[in-house]
């Protein structure tokens, strides 16, 4: 019993580590700009009104704003009006810290077009890589033909390669065609998986000739075999792939900041965050920390739902 | 007979039509472009110009030369070498701890697992927050300890005498927080593989090796565990060295400009990015490229070559 207590220390007290930045970052996105820099409210902070600096200095009132509130003020002096429509803006831009900064997030920057765009860049990197990868694990796996030895230790071979460390020559050829700040440009590279055509050879090498062979004898094709009956039969690994694939390419921030310069419509939410950090001054860490537990936040839910597949899924390259 | 041999043709043609997509991107996307840094790393090219010179082995030269690139590898061994052993040594001790504990141990494995998962660069950003040197919570949980017995601790008697590192400003402290916030994101993972790995280790064999003496947990381990994790080990060492070379987000994050305080941080994917990509030196970033290949080609064959000869039992 008492080992097992050290054992839970040990392991608590690496959890609080692990924890603390995740923490901090949903914490501080709670809170006022006043609260974070004194370090008070605890987790949610006392979300007491806020008066948005902001908001107040764009509806600073000038001389026509002034004689139009005239009729509501009668027998008030300029000034006076002045100082009730200041009052009134103030009254309007009082909101509470966590709506202010979630606010901020969205408005500041185009947080739902990075979020969009990362959702498209992630979701047609995954595609493309099926429909390249699939057919050519199909053949190396289950067809005999010239040149597959050849084939598959070409695979092996491209194994050795990551792409980030080629990163250079890649974007010298994507400039070299014009597609530098372009969809394409974020897709592209990826769109070739050795290690999806290796794994998807390994699971097919598993599939019984027998269903391929009743397949043909239907009369169906090659290519339909691949979609209509080898698909579905891999439904499994192609999940674990989707999550490999999914997370290292939402998370991926190399890659674009290379190829997408300052065309804010491309960014992906990385690059949305990045950009949100070197234009803030200090007033800004609570929306900033709101944007990024956006950015955050869908993976970890997904991983905290399907935790065991998720956990197959990233330890793929693992298994052998 | 001819229908069989028709039959042949038409299963080869269909087999080579299979895989012509993914040859022909395998050939445009990772072999093309390892030819191409190849051959740029020997000229003086710079995207925008129309021609070039071959100016022989002078990029790599000038990289073995210059202190700026003497500083790169220095950062880049030092975080390869302090992240590599303490992510696997934690990833397993982690994971023979969960593991002996039953299902308990699932709640700390989700925990540790989390890192993985985030954005890398919006934890990042998270770090440079928790090490801000006035506001930031490391500082204020060890400003905490001051006026208490933990003053003995000489760090902390500087700290609170004068005051507590600006951390990623101080060229003593960048590279190792560098360092700690790759152990902190790694770990997790080589957790979970050595815990598929512990799966595979039959109960029998620590029967066998209680009989044969083996009476403590340390001799169990040394006999039984680990030489049992052999191949999990081989794996993880492999793909830790290669994630670890390949570190750029934190640096980027914290030091848009120049890779840290005396470039103490200067690794080589962020020496590729702004030499390469920000200055458009492509000769030497494309120098810079063909090493990091070298390195990470050397790391995998190493690899194969262990998996194939020693560790299978």
């Amino acid at each position: 019993m008492t080992r097992d207590l050290w054992k839970h220390l040990i392991l608590i007290l690496g959890a609080l580590i692990v924890i603390a930045p995740f923490y901090m970052m949903v914490s501080y996105s709670f809170k006022s700009p006043g609260e974070i820099d004194r370090g008070e409210g605890g987790f949610f902070g006392r979300q007491e009104m806020m008066v948005d600096e902001r908001c107040v200095k764009l509806r600073d009132p000038d001389r026509d704003d002034v004689a139009a509130a005239a009729p509501r003020f009668p027998n008030q002096t300029d000034s006076q009006i002045r100082d009730a429509l200041v009052a009134e803006a103030v009254a309007d831009c009082q909101m509470r810290p966590i709506a202010f900064n979630y606010t901020k997030a969205f408005t500041e920057a185009p947080l739902l077009r990075y979020l969009l765009n990362g959702v498209i860049v992630t979701a047609s990197i995954f595609l493309i890589q099926i429909v390249v990868a699939l057919p050519a694990a199909y053949a190396l796996a289950k067809l005999k033909f010239w040149g597959r030895e050849a084939v598959f230790s070409l695979v092996l071979f491209c194994l050795l390669i990551p792409v980030h460390a080629i990163a250079l020559p890649l974007y010298i050829m994507l400039a070299k065609v014009g597609l530098t700040n372009t969809y394409a440009a974020l897709v592209v590279p990826w769109t070739i998986s050795v290690f999806g055509i290796f794994l998807m050879r390994q699971f097919f090498m598993t599939v019984p000739d027998d269903l391929i062979d009743a397949a043909r004898m239907d009369g169906m094709g090659e290519f339909a075999i691949v979609w209509r009956v080898m698909l579905p039969t891999a439904i499994p690994a192609l999940l674990a792939f989707a999550i490999f694939s999914v997370v290292a390419h939402w998370n991926d921030y190399f890659w674009p900041r290379i190829v997408v310069t300052g065309n804010r419509d491309l960014f992906t939410p990385p690059l949305g965050l990045r950009e949100f950090k070197g234009d803030g001054d200090g007033s800004f860490f609570g929306p900033m920390m709101a944007t990024a537990t956006v950015i955050v936040t869908p993976l970890i839910v997904a991983f905290l739902v399907a935790q065991r597949r998720f956990i197959e899924g990233i330890t793929l390259s693992g298994m052998k | 007979m001819p229908v069989i041999a028709c039959a042949e043709t038409a299963q080869r043609r269909t087999a080579w039509w299979l895989t012509a997509p993914a040859l022909g991107l395998m050939v445009l996307i990772l072999l093309i472009p390892v030819v191409i840094a190849g051959v740029l790393s020997f000229t003086d090219y710079s995207l925008g110009n129309d021609t070039f010179n071959w100016v022989g082995a002078k990029n790599y030269d000038r990289l073995f030369s210059r202190s700026t690139y003497e500083k790169m590898f220095i950062a880049t061994f030092t975080y390869v070498v302090t992240v590599v052993p303490l992510s696997v040594g934690l990833g397993l001790g982690a994971a023979l701890l969960i593991n002996s504990m039953g299902r308990i141990g699932d709640i700390y494995k989700t925990i540790y697992f989390l890192p993985v998962m985030a954005t890398l660069l919006a934890m990042a950003i998270a770090w440079e927050f928790m090490l801000h040197p006035s506001i930031g919570m490391v500082n204020r949980t060890l400003e905490m300890s001051c006026g208490t017995i933990l003053e003995i601790i000489p760090f902390l008697k500087n700290g609170c005498a004068d005051r507590f590192p600006l951390w990623l400003g101080d060229k003593d402290y960048a590279i190792w927080v560098i360092c700690f916030i790759g152990v902190w994101q790694g770990f997790g993972f080589n957790m979970v593989l050595y815990l598929a790995g512990l799966t595979g280790v039959h109960r029998e064999l620590y029967h066998a090796a209680e009989m044969d003496g083996a009476k403590s947990g340390w001799e169990r381990f040394r006999l039984v565990t680990w030489p049992a994790l052999g191949p999990t080990t081989v794996f993880v060492v492999t793909i830790s060295c290669i994630r670890a070379f390949q570190v750029f987000d934190t640096i980027e994050a914290f030091w848009p400009q120049g890779g840290g305080p005396n470039k103490s941080t200067y690794v080589m994917m962020f020496a590729i990015f702004e030499k390469g990509i920000q200055q458009n030196l492509i000769g030497i970033g494309s120098a810079i490229t063909v090493l990091f290949l070298i390195f990470v080609m050397f790391l995998t064959l190493i690899q194969r070559w262990l998996v194939e000869r020693k560790v299978h039992y």
